[in-house]
């Protein structure tokens, strides 16, 4: 199958040496290297991330809000935030009213989100509140949230239950929690032209910047990631209600939705 | 009543909305924290630690904890908090 899937993709036309998959790269297995990891690209995050989506994560971040059931005047928390692009866009819609607390355990992420906030006019953003903080040993009490979303961040986080299980902890009853994501495709012509995209486009853009080994961990935290049935089926071991996972980005990013 | 007003007010002053201060508790016991003016961070009294705030965040990942050995330290103006959550 694989050596089918080979003569499908575009080849490249050897003036690039081919990516060795042997290559020795340091993994970033434990919490505390992903944090560094974070740390690093902080200051180009945001630009990379349009660069790399062609400003397409606006779209899916803006679904997961939507997805996540928040309306005006609610308290809603937002894990892994980094530099705040859904907490922004959560702060919106609680309006002046409600409240958004921005959690994340990268301190250069999280001065990047202040200084974002501090620069931007709405009146609405001034009731975000960033929090340094760990997914799997949230700072809240029990049931303190009317909806939750998580963005780019459950799938770089080591132990990913009891994230979950945190999460389910601290929203009310009946809340939602919207996790977006890369798509862990089963269809192997997915995930081959994810890997070609991440090994031909992200790699070497990032490596321009310095970030090759950071940005190649990306392609193994997706292959270590949960399909979209296997979250479902986490989300119900961990006690929510109902879990449905929705593929977005012509089926390279997913979305979860998971109700306590 | 009065005394847990007493003290949201004070997280209010630290820069920490009373939303935020109700909804705060320490990362491992899940207890509430009481702010502590003179360090301006927050004191988990069960277990004797201290979360700092920097540029008004609070830094609540465990890890952050400054544990607080001697008395002095556990001392402060602040009465500790008689609700849990």
């Amino acid at each position: 199958m694989a050596t089918t899937l080979q003569f499908a993709l575009p080849s490249i036309a050897g003036r690039r040496r081919r990516p060795d998959s042997r290559s020795i790269i340091r993994p970033v297995r434990c919490a505390a290297d992903r944090q560094a990891l974070f740390n690093r690209i902080a200051p180009v995050y945001d630009n990379l991330n349009d660069l790399f989506s062609l400003g397409r994560h606006r779209v899916w971040k803006r679904m997961t809000v939507s997805w996540s059931g928040v309306k005006e005047g609610d308290t809603v928390l937002d894990v892994c935030c980094g530099s705040g692009d859904l907490a922004f866009l959560l702060s919106e819609k609680v309006g002046i009213s409600g409240k958004v607390i921005a959690l994340d355990f990268s301190r250069e992420q999280l001065q990047i989100a202040a200084s974002r906030q501090s620069e931007r006019s709405k009146a609405c953003y001034k009731n975000i509140e960033w929090i340094e903080g760990d997914a799997v040993n949230l700072p809240f009490s029990k049931s303190s949230f009317d909806a939750a979303t998580i963005g780019y961040g459950l799938r770089n986080i080591v132990d990913r239950r009891k994230a979950m299980e945190e999460m389910y902890k601290v929203l009310k009853p009946g809340s939602k929690v919207s996790i977006l994501d890369f798509n862990k495709s089963t269809s192997s012509l997915n995930s081959s032209i994810q890997d070609w995209m991440i090994d031909y486009i992200v790699v070497p853009i990032a490596s321009g910047y310095g970030l090759a080994n950071e940005y190649h961990y990306l392609k193994n935290s997706i292959k270590e990631y949960l399909t979209g049935n296997e979250l479902e089926m986490l989300a119900g071991e961990v006690g929510f209600s109902e879990a449905k996972f929705y593929e977005i980005g012509a089926g390279f990013m997913g979305n979860l939705v998971a109700t306590r | 009543m009065v005394r847990r007003s007493g003290v949201l007010l004070k997280k209010v002053a630290a820069g920490i909305s009373s939303r935020l201060a109700e909804i705060l508790v320490c990362p491992l016991t899940k207890q509430p924290l009481r702010m502590c003016d003179k360090t301006n961070s927050l004191i988990s009294d069960s277990i004797g630690v201290s979360y700092p705030i920097v540029d008004g965040i609070p830094r609540l990942v465990p890890s952050d904890g400054i544990i607080l050995h001697s008395d002095q330290d556990l001392n402060s103006s602040d009465p500790p908090q008689t609700n849990s959550s």
